[in-house]
């Protein structure tokens, strides 16, 4: 018997269990800070997913021995960190702006624009 | 070389599987409690610990530099900003936040779903590439100096085009967050009158 090495398919075998833990949360958090945790969640499987693709992908191993440094997926993982960052920050202050105005939390309590 | 093999899996290997199931489970277990933790405090703690898993898997996969930055961006920055607002939400509230869960059905379904689906296509598209676990040949030039190069040649413009966007971005959650303007207007002349009237007697009590 012969186990596989460590391949492509266990780190997107983690993403996909931590994009559907993500999701979730998304959908069943009562208060807007655990819809954003959520969110985080699903943010940081997607740059496993970059990072894996780059290290283990076919756009890598498509020409073998040619010694092309590619690591086009790392500048994208960095991106969606970025772009994290600042959406951090802004759902926070919608949250805090939410408490302000509407003294709750609760995504659900804050229908107003339902139709 | 000939090495010594277990299971079809060198030493090297073998520790690579060690390190992926440490870093993996501490990514997994804490994402269940960022879940379901009782307290939105907990929830916030329970993240840092995932993002800290996380990038480890970072570094078993040689991203050297994305390692660094989700320790520091992240886990340092980004989940003790979340952890800072709790705080000030609870100091506003005057109480404890907790979250309990909602719409159980309706999460069970959506994420079940998502499984479902990609599980399957996953491993056929893997089976057909037949399970890659090659790694890329490099040149030889270290992780950092890889992604330092990129970013000040081919990924110039998304680079200065992201520093616009946290920019905004920071703006944007300055003006958001802060108090509303009208009552700051609506304190002020109390404030310059009560000011005019208090001064006097404050410097007449030193002297």
């Amino acid at each position: 018997m012969s186990l596989p090495p460590v391949g492509l398919a266990h780190y997107l075998a983690v993403a996909v269990l931590l994009f559907a833990m993500g999701l979730f949360a998304v959908v069943t958090r009562r208060h807007a800070i655990g819809v954003l945790l959520g969110i985080e969640l699903m943010l940081n499987a997607a740059s496993i997913n970059l990072v894996a693709f780059n290290r283990f992908g076919p756009l890598v191993t498509v020409k073998p021995g040619a010694g092309v440094d590619m690591a086009d997926g790392q500048i994208f993982a960095l991106m969606v960190i970025a772009l994290a960052a600042c959406e951090a920050a802004v759902g926070l202050a919608i949250i805090l702006r939410l408490y302000q105005t509407l003294a709750t939390v609760e995504p659900d309590d804050a229908d107003r624009m339902r139709w | 070389m000939n090495l010594v093999q277990y299971y079809g899996l060198t030493a090297e290997q073998w520790l690579e599987y060690v390190g992926f199931l440490g870093t993996a489970g501490v990514a997994l277990v804490s994402g269940l409690g960022v879940l379901f933790a009782r307290r939105v405090l907990h929830a916030a703690v329970w993240l840092l610990f995932c993002l800290l898993g996380v990038a480890g898997l970072f570094a078993l996969m040689g991203a050297h530099v994305l390692f660094g930055v989700q320790i520091l961006v992240y886990a340092g920055a980004i989940a003790v900003m979340i952890i800072f607002a709790v705080l000030l939400l609870e100091r506003a509230t005057g109480r404890g936040i907790l979250s309990g869960n909602r719409h159980l059905f309706a999460g069970v379904v959506s994420a079940g779903a998502f499984v479902v689906v990609m599980a399957p296509t996953l491993g056929v598209a893997l089976w057909a590439a037949g399970w890659p676990s090659q790694t890329a040949p490099t040149t030889g030039q270290t992780n950092v100096a890889l992604i330092g190069r990129l970013f000040l040649t081919r990924h110039l413009l998304a680079f200065e085009l992201m520093s616009v966007v946290l920019l905004v971005a920071m703006i944007g959650a300055i003006v958001l967050a802060r108090a509303e303007r009208r009552s700051d207007a609506e304190e002020a002349p109390e404030a310059q009158g009560g000011g005019a009237a208090h001064v006097p007697t404050e410097e007449a009590r030193p002297s």
